[in-house]
């Protein structure tokens, strides 16, 4: 897997948190390029998927840990 | 030994203000009542647009920030608070006169104009859209992202107004816009007409004219899902403020875009009156009620933040046809 241009830690935070600062830190990145994205809130493990197919970027691997999800987006191309 | 000071305070005879709270609309010093020229007789707006940062939300604004500090939660807080501008706007030049933070969220739809005035007074903007939350959630990303804003982690440095269940948005209608209109119409209004927003115009000025004659009719105005009216709530998408109180509401009218707009545009060149849209869909709705007498409207703010929508509905419309 491609390593991630940048990670965001949203620990703490709840929806729609995570995905509003997803969602701005997506718009940053170049196509091609692979956001880490640390979540706490249950939420996300729906939110961040719908988040993706709406954006029509590509969930390249979602992990559950520990009181955690990590999810590595992968931003689409123009 | 004594000095005497011949210091310029405020007079409001003279209107000279020590500060520009000063010119909050008071009962004794209200917005004006003006007279439409046209449509249905002993029908008048009420200019909420002349009060000091711009729209009818100076007052509700005032009255939050004055609650929040009576009661001690503002006290090295932050402020956080969903607007589609006007209560942002008022809340930032409060907050800026107080020396205090606040972040704005805002729906994706406001006008730039409106965006540009909060960043011009200091304020931080969250622009998101409505359907922020891609699963099952209402249509009320802004209110969404500030409370996730206070209750996450770190949020305790947040207050949130909150606009659409402080009953402090109602007082400050019940206790200046109502009584005003009351006076300003020497008891004779038959009808008043407000936009469903927050609500807290139509509920608190409603309960107070109810209670000084429950025969008054008091009209709730509903844009249509979807709506391009800044300020207006269809409950067909967007939750009820727990504020709103409908034992005080006779009658909802539903005005789509087309007819706001085309009605705005109308008071532009039949009255002078440089409103915004929400105007055009107060005056709308007043044109489709039986006429019972002097009527009241709410005219929540001016047309100069919306500059860029009326272009868009203009097109050439005031060019030369050559």
């Amino acid at each position: 897997m491609e390593t991630a241009a940048t990670t965001l830690d949203t620990s703490g935070l709840l929806c729609p948190l995570p995905v509003y600062k997803a969602s701005l830190v997506l718009n940053k990145l170049d196509p091609g390029q692979v956001l880490e994205l640390i979540c706490t809130d249950p939420g996300s493990l729906a939110d961040i998927p719908a988040l993706v197919r709406q954006r029509g970027d590509r969930l390249v691997k979602a992990e559950e840990r520990e009181h955690q999800q990590v999810f590595w987006i992968e931003k689409a191309a123009l | 030994m004594t000095t005497t000071t011949n210091r310029l305070s405020t007079d409001r005879n003279l209107r000279r203000y020590d500060d520009i709270r000063d010119l909050l609309p008071t009962r004794h010093d209200p917005t004006p009542l003006v007279r439409l020229r046209h449509g249905t007789p002993d029908t008048f707006l009420k200019l909420e647009w002349f009060s000091p940062f711009g729209s009818i939300k100076d007052r509700a604004a005032a009255y939050l920030l004055d609650g929040l500090a009576e009661r001690g939660e503002l006290d090295g807080k932050e402020l956080v608070e969903a607007t589609s501008g006007n209560t942002g706007i008022a809340l930032a030049a409060l907050a800026a006169l107080a020396g205090v933070k606040l972040t704005v969220t805002i729906p994706d739809g406001v006008p730039e104009e409106k965006k540009t005035l909060l960043r011009m007074l200091g304020a931080e903007v969250w622009e998101t859209p409505d359907d922020l939350c891609p699963v099952d959630h209402p249509k009320d990303g802004a209110i969404a992202l500030a409370r996730s804003l206070v209750n996450s982690a770190g949020g305790d440095r947040y207050v949130m107004p909150g606009q659409y269940d402080n009953p402090d948005n109602v007082r400050a209608h019940y206790e200046t816009t109502g009584p005003e209109i009351w006076a300003q119409t020497e008891g004779r209004i038959r009808t008043f007409v407000a936009g469903f927003g927050t609500t807290g115009t139509i509920t608190g000025v409603g309960r107070f004219l109810k209670e000084q004659d429950p025969t008054i009719r008091i009209v709730g105005v509903e844009p249509n899902p979807g709506h391009r009216l800044p300020g207006l709530k269809s409950f067909q998408e967007a939750k009820q403020p727990t504020i709103l109180d409908w034992d005080v509401i006779d009658e909802v009218v539903r005005i789509d875009d087309e007819t706001a707009y085309a009605r705005t545009l109308r008071l532009y060149r039949e009255e002078a009156l440089i409103v915004g849209p929400s105007t055009g869909a107060v005056v709308a709705a007043i044109d489709r009620l039986d006429p019972n007498g002097v009527t009241v409207g709410i005219s929540p703010d001016s047309g100069l933040k919306y500059l860029s929508y009326f272009a868009d509905m203009l097109g050439d419309d005031g060019t030369p046809t050559i």
